[in-house]
């Protein structure tokens, strides 16, 4: 025992984690496990938690993918290492396609799972700021069955976000017609307000900018632009009411907040 | 009449044995620590439970197949009571399948005691019982009754120690057959094809017993796969059976 105590105290170099660095694909693994390999990939995910959390081991996030491929090959439909490993390539790694390439592995495993598109639709909306990547990923989340009617509104959103108006237009449409809550139909019915705005503001501003180019000031009032020819119509908002234009500075403004409809 | 004596004997005798209560106390320790275990993780601590408590059962369950099955025949050859027993109006394949019997009504027993270890275990973490979990054991049991029959095929020949060298490597090339159909692919055809066709199709694949990822998933099972695991569990051991006492027939134990 002595002897034990005494080897302890003699500082031993280690590489941490190395044994798990050299350890073949996870398809190599689940042979060697003998039909445990739900309880190995519980194993190997309690490992990699302790490891990729411990701050002090330097360049522990090289073999991040290695790891997590691993645990996803030994049990695929393992749902938290997915999840855990795309929260600690975000917050830890800050590498967001990192995170959402956990996330691609997680839905190529488990096609009927929506949290997957999901999460990383939200990933690319808000961290990534990829507005036609975070469409595509809530596209794929709200296709699947079963999933929540809230993944149809976000692909909405991404979508008006992206600027794809005819796509956004349609599907808030869809939602108004099809919302079973007074509220959801409201939500529907505030971004398509927000959009028509959106849009016909757009339009009036370039209208706008050609009549202060062509005549050298802002018309007195939006009339005035057709009667210039620069527009066929003056638009109303989703609610039938005129914009408010102000000739001083051209800018042009909805009338009412459209979240505060 | 014979092979219900010869059975419930081998039962009582079974029980006894120390090993028994020795793997029984360690299956136990192994699914109560996964309570500790599950505090490590992050998520689903309910699946760890539940994965522990399963191969616990399995794996427990192997030990107890191989090493209490691997012993029932020889200790009466080496004790020489066999002498006794084959000199009563008793055929051969009965005193065999009466060992048979006694250890998987012993090892049924065990499994009934583990699985109720192991749902109070959940029920306590969960408030909810999870009856597909007996499932999962209920396969792992007709595993064990495969690998009861194969360590007596093997000690009806052969010592102790051997007996369980080969029925623990039948065990593992039962849980790596399956990984002979991905190789079976990559060979071009001809005659090493055959022969791994051959192999794959001998050797036996104890992994149509293992439904413990599909439980602890709560993944559907079609019953069709179930009845027809069930049917080879029980094909496969009659086929081991009857090659047990076609060996044990010929056996001279002078």
């Amino acid at each position: 025992m002595g002897l034990k105590l005494r080897i302890d105290r003699i500082p031993r170099q280690k590489i941490p984690g190395s044994g798990i660095i050299y350890i073949p694909s996870g398809k190599y693994l689940k042979m060697a496990t003998f039909g445990f390999s739900s309880l190995m990939a519980d194993l190997v995910f309690i490992w990699a938690i302790q490891y990729f959390g411990n701050v002090d081991i330097p360049n522990r996030l090289d073999s991040f993918v290695h790891v997590f491929s691993i645990i996803s090959e030994l049990d695929p439909r393992y749902v938290d290492p997915y999840e855990v490993g795309a929260l600690i390539s975000l917050y830890d790694a800050k590498n967001i396609p990192l995170a959402l390439r956990i996330l691609d592995m997680g839905l190529a495993k488990n096609p009927d799972m929506w949290i997957f598109p999901l999460e990383a639709g939200h990933y690319a909306q808000i961290y990534k700021r990829d507005f036609p990547l975070a469409k595509e990923y809530y596209k794929k989340a709200m296709e699947i069955p079963g999933a929540p009617d809230i993944a149809k509104r976000l692909y909405a959103n991404a979508s008006f976000k992206a600027w794809d108006i005819k796509t956004a237009w349609e599907t808030w449409l869809e939602v108004y017609d099809t919302a079973k809550e007074e509220r959801l139909r409201k939500i529907a019915s505030n971004n398509l307000y927000n959009i028509k705005a959106t849009v016909d503001i757009r339009g009036l501003r370039s209208a706008l900018e050609k009549h202060r180019a062509k005549y050298g000031r802002y018309p007195d009032r939006l009339s005035d632009i057709v009667r210039a020819g620069l527009l066929p119509y003056i638009p109303q908002d989703y609610d039938n009411k005129d914009y408010i234009y102000d000739p001083k500075t051209g800018e042009v403004k909805t009338a009412v907040i459209p979240w505060k409809r | 009449m014979t092979i219900k004596t010869i059975a419930l004997n081998t039962f009582k005798e079974a029980i006894r044995d120390r090993i028994l209560y020795l793997l029984f106390f360690f299956a136990a320790l192994a699914m109560i620590v996964s309570r500790i275990l599950a505090l490590l993780t992050v998520g689903d601590r309910a699946k760890i439970i539940k994965d522990v408590g399963l191969a616990s059962v399995s794996l427990f369950g192997t030990l107890m197949a191989i090493l209490i099955g691997t012993g029932l025949v020889y200790k009466e050859i080496e004790k020489r009571t066999i002498f006794t027993l084959i000199s009563k109006p008793m055929r051969r394949y009965e005193f065999l399948l009466g060992k048979f019997f006694g250890l998987v009504l012993t090892l049924f027993v065990i499994l009934l005691l583990m699985s109720i270890i192991f749902l109070a275990l959940v029920f306590a973490y969960t408030s909810a019982i999870d009856w597909r979990l007996l499932l999962a054991v209920l396969f792992v049991f007709v595993e064990l009754i495969l690998i009861t029959a194969v360590a007596i095929l093997f000690s009806s020949f052969s010592t102790p120690i051997l007996s369980s060298l080969f029925a623990l490597c039948f065990t593992l090339i039962g849980h790596f057959s399956w990984s002979l159909e991905t190789l079976i692919k990559k060979i071009p055809a001809g005659a090493l094809k055959v022969l791994a066709q051959v192999a794959y199709t001998i050797l036996p694949d104890l992994e149509n017993f293992n439904y413990k990822t599909e439980v602890v998933h709560g993944l559907a099972i079609p019953a069709q796969t179930l009845l027809y695991s069930a049917a080879y569990g029980i094909l496969y051991t009659v086929f081991i059976l009857m090659l047990a006492v076609l060996v044990f027939r010929r056996r001279d134990f002078i």
